[in-house]
């Protein structure tokens, strides 16, 4: 929490340099120009909070070199780590580090042999942790949107207990209507999309909430700041 | 106990007495509906007004289902184009039959299912295992109440009539575990024991929350990752939904989404929402090889004929009408011998599940709570009782027992009577004149048989007819 606190001093100074939020009428297109620092600023900040209320972590707004430090760090006690296809971020840069860093780690490859589909699911399974990159993030409940494609396969962000996702700064959208329509439906009726919000949970027992059933017992975000500048 | 779907009044009867005196059932029951009162208390008020989002929910559905024929036909035709291979059900014995047979074409041994109220009301596990294929239910509540070999007792809270310390003994007995009532203890071991499943299951079945036809999209939403292990890891993946669950538009969707994971388990968006519209592309690393849809009618045309009850087909199965009933927190789940027990369930379940849940509209008080949560609006109270009026308009079945034969043909002479104010104040007078002796300090607490029933459970107060003019008065006034 420490993080988002600082995170939120630092926004809040930014507010106050005036810039006005657009109104909700005009939905921002899904890339939202870097100008509008305000309006990113106050997205960023609401998606923090809905996703610690979730039981998720938000790492901070990291540039790339910081995010890749970051992954090396959390992956220092791991046996393996799984790490996808980017979507705008290049991960190849983040399995160098963590490879060099004496990590066992795994990559996501297309692939049409049966054989090669099963090896994969068996490694993955024993991951301990998985990095992936979402396709945007939704601020007004905390929510990742991540498609399923050929090298970035949904048992990603399933399988290992340990999830850590990132997301590009500029595709933060305020609310769910924003994010399909991101997507478009072109895209929807082409790929397999997951919205995850929080690690897996459930209140079946007592109604207690339990993190961590049969999906990720954690759930790490990093928002990533496009420039390292 | 095994899962009869409908039953008889009488068993009703004794099953919600039993429930009734359970004061242990009932402090569970209590206990959650309490706790989950106050998680839907904690988002219903946020940002975006809750009231439009109700209004806006049950005007697409109200569209949705008055063009059901069309849009089922957009979204099988999607379906299909993504290579899924789409069956339609007429009533829950073909539902049954395809799937078992889509199961042994595959070579099927093990199937594991993620929750789903459409399947329980086609009674597919029995067929399943009578097949010889070990079926395997793993939301976690499901998973108890299949070990238990007992059906579920909420549509989302499967195991909400049992404690943790029921759970901590099951376990032990079980799976010879040291006992622990601790439910972070408890979740992590059915983890470990469901995720060897999960890997080498042949066949994934989940239900379907909602289908888009504009993308041919199946969206099915839960909390655990086990709905997603049942879609993705297994080679066969079968989804099983009713014809009512169709929506028009992508745009549409969000309505739900937020009103459904905010009445169901008090959040505002579910952990897990899966946007699926076929098998895996041929580079994929992970999802089905084939995808089978079993789109189930099973009585829901029957209830779009109907224009009072055609409402129903607009439920999205929140659950949040059981967690306000006063009938369902007295007696729970089982009483109602459905899959779909409660308010919303006393409706659909004469309807999906048989003649023999007939009964079920007459359990409710018709206090109307369920009507003011409903996420869109459904008016529960009017349509329990057109089905009432619809189930007692017809003449009485030869098969009642005689005490409720009785009990009918006393009531339709009195509603005879009653039409002839006259005639009824002149009885009314002539039955307060007998009571009066029967009544004691104005309580009326012993009749003789065969009222002695009534007084049984309740007391009543001494009737005192009012004055001709009182009466004359409050007709002007009526």
């Amino acid at each position: 929490m420490a993080e988002l606190h600082k995170l939120v001093a630092t926004l809040r100074t930014a507010l106050e340099a005036g810039t006005s939020e657009p109104a909700r009428a005009q939905e921002p297109p899904a890339e939202v120009p870097l100008a509008h620092d305000a309006y990113r600023a106050e997205l960023v900040t609401r998606f923090a909070r809905e996703l610690e209320a979730v039981g998720g972590r938000f790492l901070g707004i990291l540039t790339l070199a910081e995010t890749i430090a970051r992954l090396v760090a959390l992956a220092k006690n791991a046996r393996m780590v799984a790490i996808g296809k980017g979507v705008a971020i290049d991960t190849g840069a983040i399995a160098a580090a963590i490879d060099r860093a004496g990590v066992p780690i795994m990559r996501t490859a297309p692939t049409t042999d049966p054989e090669a589909r099963g090896a994969f699911r068996d490694r993955l399974a024993r991951a301990d942790m998985a990095v992936a990159e979402a396709d945007y993030a939704i601020a007004s409940t905390g929510t990742l949107a991540v498609l399923t494609m050929p090298s970035r396969p949904s048992s990603l962000t399933l399988l290992a207990p340990a999830s850590v996702i990132l997301v590009q700064i500029g595709r933060i959208v305020p609310d769910l209507a924003a994010a399909l329509e991101a997507f478009g439906t072109d895209t929807l009726a082409a790929h397999r999309m997951t919205l995850i919000t929080g690690p897996s949970r459930t209140a079946d027992i007592e109604k207690r909430i339990v993190l961590g059933v049969h999906g990720p017992k954690s759930l790490d975000v990093i928002v990533v700041w496009p420039h390292d500048d | 106990m095994a899962m009869t779907a409908g039953s008889t009044p009488r068993d009703f009867f004794q099953a919600s007495a039993a429930g009734a005196a359970d004061h242990e059932l009932r402090r569970k029951l209590e206990n959650a509906s309490a706790r989950h009162l106050a998680h839907f208390a904690e988002v219903r008020g946020e940002f975006t007004p809750y009231e439009d989002e109700r209004t806006a929910a049950r005007a697409i559905k109200q569209e949705a289902i008055g063009r059901l024929d069309e849009l089922l036909i957009d979204l099988t035709k999607r379906l299909e184009a993504h290579g899924c291979k789409v069956f339609f059900a007429a009533n829950a014995a073909e539902a049954r039959e395809h799937i078992v047979k889509l199961a042994q074409t595959s070579g099927a041994k093990r199937i594991v299912k993620g929750k789903s109220m459409t399947t329980e009301e086609i009674g597919l596990n029995p067929a399943l295992e009578a097949a010889g294929m070990e079926v395997l239910e793993t939301d976690l509540g499901e998973y108890i109440v299949q070990l238990r070999r007992e059906p579920p007792s909420h549509i989302i809270t499967p195991a909400i009539h049992l404690s943790k310390e029921d759970i901590g003994n099951l376990f032990r007995e079980k799976f010879g575990i040291p006992y622990t009532p601790e439910p972070d203890e408890l979740t992590a071991e059915a983890r470990e024991r469901l995720r060897e499943s999960f890997l080498h299951a042949d066949l994934g079945i989940t239900g379907v929350n909602f289908a888009i036809a504009e993308t041919g999209t199946l969206v099915v939403v839960e909390n655990e990752g086990n709905g997603r292990m049942c879609s993705t890891l297994p080679d066969v993946f079968v989804a099983v939904m009713g014809i009512e669950k169709v929506i028009p538009k992508l745009a549409d969707l969000p309505h739900f989404l937020e009103i459904l994971g905010r009445t169901a388990t008090g959040q505002k968006l579910t952990t897990y929402t899966n946007f699926i519209q076929g098998p895996r592309a041929a580079d994929d690393l992970d999802g089905p090889r084939d995808m089978h849809v079993v789109i189930l009618d099973n009585g829901r045309s029957a209830m779009l004929a109907d224009p009072v009850l055609r409402e129903a087909l607009m439920c999205i199965r929140c659950g949040a009408c059981l967690n306000v009933c006063p009938v369902y927190r007295h007696i729970g789940g089982h009483a109602y011998r459905s899959p779909y027990p409660g308010p919303i369930g006393s409706i659909i379940s004469p309807n999906l599940v048989g003649s023999a849940a007939a009964h079920l509209p007459f359990a409710s008080t018709l206090c109307g709570a369920c009507k003011d949560v409903c996420p869109v609006k459904i008016d529960i109270p009017r349509i329990l009782l057109h089905l009432r009026w619809k189930e007692t308009s017809g003449p009485t079945p030869p098969e009642w027992p005689a005490a409720a034969r009785r009990a009918r043909a006393g009531a339709r002479r009195f509603a005879r009577m009653a039409r002839h104010p006259r005639t009824m104040r002149i009885l009314s007078r002539i039955a307060a004149a007998i009571l009066k002796p029967v009544a004691h300090d104005g309580w009326i607490r012993r009749m003789p048989p065969p009222f002695g029933n009534w007084t049984k459970l309740r007391d009543f107060p001494r009737p005192r007819p009012r004055g001709r003019r009182a009466v004359k008065r409050q007709d002007a006034e009526g």
